[in-house]
């Protein structure tokens, strides 16, 4: 962090991003730009809304127009700005869950994995466990006993998401620690913190970074599908809420209105994913050749 | 050696289970709200009947809510054991005989979703593989890894929208027509099958990429293995390299693999069901949460929990059996 706030490590860490972009594959590069959209949609959505998403603006149930874009729900809020704001939930609910699992479970994995011994054995118990919970019944049962708040799905998520990292961070560091240069440098009298942060971190970052996007993918798609069961926060304008409103408004299958209510938060949050996903892919390539190697693409 | 491993497993296997036993009976206790502050006859609003407060002392007393914490969970320890699971506050019967009737549905949707995609992954694995480096292939992946992303119940959402409100070919919602009368029971499985399809579609849609990535790398390892040289050197046609050399081989882990694939099915179906309105348990759940039925809540989680642990558990040990070569 502090790096990034020095005014040259943040042109080095710009040049470097350029550097990784202009590596990325059409898709990739589609994929970057999607989501560069939808962040600046989230963060003016005030200004590509005209009007406010959860006033009542119009009439019920128009259809799209030139005053509302995409027309009305069923108590005549615009829709086009509840996609708007919309793509702010579904962000923040992404990257609060990637970087807290990832960067939390990371730390956890490299710690193990640097201690070992029972600390690493203890943690990688609890990992197991995690792992083989069945985790969509369970995050629907403990989201409804927390209520629909934004900070409690967070936070499950969070919990049903941390393992994964933490397992690849302890198993990268692992195999780090064993390098000739680690040993040479703690020789040389470098103390496990400053190893951990000079030599372990550094290396490790690329692959959390990769699995940071899987996680906030992750955590868009069960946020959207607990909002979709209704267990959202009922105030909220994310785009799960807006499919289940959709999807319980009596006789949406019988009418038009489904044209302009069910389908833009639909594409919405497909659109997103598949943005992701292309830059999880090509962030994946650049980052870690090896990783392709083993997989045996090509 | 091997029994060392099993015995670990085994012993995860509980560990996991005595933890989903906990948060099973801890977790609807800490929900806020009780069932009968909202009484229970139905979801969406309509024939609210409010109770009054000696009915809902009553009720509390009848059902064991009025009990201490712990009191309670012996009990339910006690009663599991027997294999009683309780009685759903919403439904007014029997835990049991609830799961009993929606269990069937979701076994349905998810047993032929595990068939469709292990067969469709496997032979579009296979067309890929033989195709390696062409267009085809490259078309095949990036268009197969692209689809795994959308997750399942916007995919079926999409369906339901074109098939079943545009083009009006599948119904809306349901297992079968309501007071249909069948001329034969060939009628009645074609109405069950017509109603199950895009359930089943959307199920196997995002397994279809797990079997078809796991076939198609699987085959191009296998390939390039000197016996399959061997073989071609002996004159065997091509056909029969690929089936009786080269698939057979590759198809091992495929065949295992379904076993998760069965897991994550059963996962997965709670959204499905709610996007189709099919009455399986994962739709029974949703109602059960909503509707703060916290006997029902844990019946469904434990039979939920405790098919995916099993499923686990036992494609594990199949997979060392059938594959030494392989260490998990």
């Amino acid at each position: 962090m502090t790096v990034a706030l020095h005014p040259r490590g943040l042109l080095r860490m710009l040049s470097r991003m350029g550097n990784i972009l202009s590596k990325f594959s059409i898709e990739g590069k589609v994929g970057t730009i999607g989501l560069l959209v939808f962040i600046l949609m989230a963060i003016f959505a005030p200004l590509f809304a005209i009007h406010p998403p959860a006033k009542i603006t119009g009439d019920s149930l128009e259809p799209p127009g030139a005053d509302h874009l995409l027309g009305t729900d069923e108590l005549g809020m615009d829709i086009w700005s509840q996609i708007c704001y919309g793509a702010r939930m579904s962000l923040v609910i992404g990257l609060a869950v990637a970087c807290i699992a990832g960067f939390g479970g990371g730390a956890l994995g490299i710690l193990a994995g640097y201690r070992g011994g029972s600390v690493d054995q203890a943690l990688m118990r609890v990992i197991d466990v995690t792992m083989a919970l069945p985790s969509f019944p369970l995050l629907i049962v403990i989201s409804a006993f927390l209520g629909p708040s934004i900070l409690g799905i967070i936070i499950i998520l969070v919990l049903f998401s941390w393992a994964k990292p933490a397992r690849i961070a302890r198993s990268q560091t692992l195999s780090v620690k064993s390098q000739a240069y680690i040993t040479a440098a703690r020789h040389f009298g470098g103390k496990p913190f400053y190893i951990l942060k000079r030599h372990i971190f550094p290396e490790i970052l690329p692959i959390l970074i990769v699995s940071l996007i899987g996680i906030s993918s992750y955590a868009i798609i069960a946020e959207a599908g607990l909002a979709f069961l209704g267990l959202g926060d009922p105030t909220s304008k994310s785009w799960g809420m807006m499919l289940n409103y959709a999807v319980h408004f009596s006789a949406i299958y019988f009418t038009p209105y489904w044209l302009w209510w069910l389908v833009p938060p639909l594409l919405a949050l497909i659109i997103l994913l598949l943005c992701l996903a292309f830059i999880s892919r090509d962030l994946e390539r650049v980052l870690d050749p090896k990783l392709r190697d083993r997989r045996g693409e090509g | 050696m091997l029994k060392k491993d099993t015995k670990a497993i085994i012993y995860r296997f509980l560990i996991t289970l005595f933890i989903i036993l906990a948060i099973n009976f801890f977790l609807p206790r800490m929900m806020p709200g009780d069932p009968f502050s909202t009484t229970s006859s139905t979801i969406q609003g309509e024939d609210v009947i409010v109770l009054t407060e000696e009915q809902r002392m009553y009720y509390r007393n009848y059902y064991g809510l009025d009990k201490p914490v712990p009191e309670q969970f012996v009990t339910y320890l006690e009663n599991l054991a027997t294999g009683d699971l309780g009685k759903s506050i919403y439904y007014k019967m029997p835990v049991r005989e609830v799961i009993q009737i929606h269990l069937p549905w979701t076994m349905l949707i998810v047993i032929s979703a595990t068939i469709l995609s292990t067969v469709l992954g496997v032979m579009l694995g296979t067309i890929s593989a033989r195709n390696r480096k062409k267009n085809t292939d490259r078309l095949m992946m990036s268009g197969l890894i692209a689809f795994a992303e959308i997750p399942s119940f916007l995919l079926g959402l999409i369906l339901l929208l074109i098939f079943s409100v545009h083009l009006r070919i599948f119904p809306l919602a349901g297992a079968f027509t309501p007071f249909a009368n069948y001329g034969s029971i060939l009628d009645q499985a074609g109405d069950i099958a017509w109603h199950a399809f895009l359930p089943v579609l959307t199920l196997s849609f995002a397994q279809v990429t797990v079997v078809y990535l796991l076939t198609r790398n699987t085959l191009i390892t296998v390939t390039s293995k000197d016996y399959i040289r061997t073989a071609r050197a002996k004159g065997l046609g091509e056909k029969a390299v690929w089936t009786r050399h080269a698939l057979r081989n590759a198809l091992l882990p495929v065949v295992t693999r379904t076993g998760f694939v069965i897991g994550m099915l059963m996962g997965g179906a709670v959204l499905i069901e709610s996007v189709f309105c099919y009455p399986g348990i994962g739709l029974t759940l949703q109602t059960a949460v909503i509707g703060r039925d916290y006997p029902l809540i844990q019946g469904i989680l434990l039979v939920v929990a405790i098919s995916i642990l099993l499923c686990n558990l036992i494609v594990d040990q199949v997979y060392r059996r059938l594959d030494p070569r392989v260490v998990v």
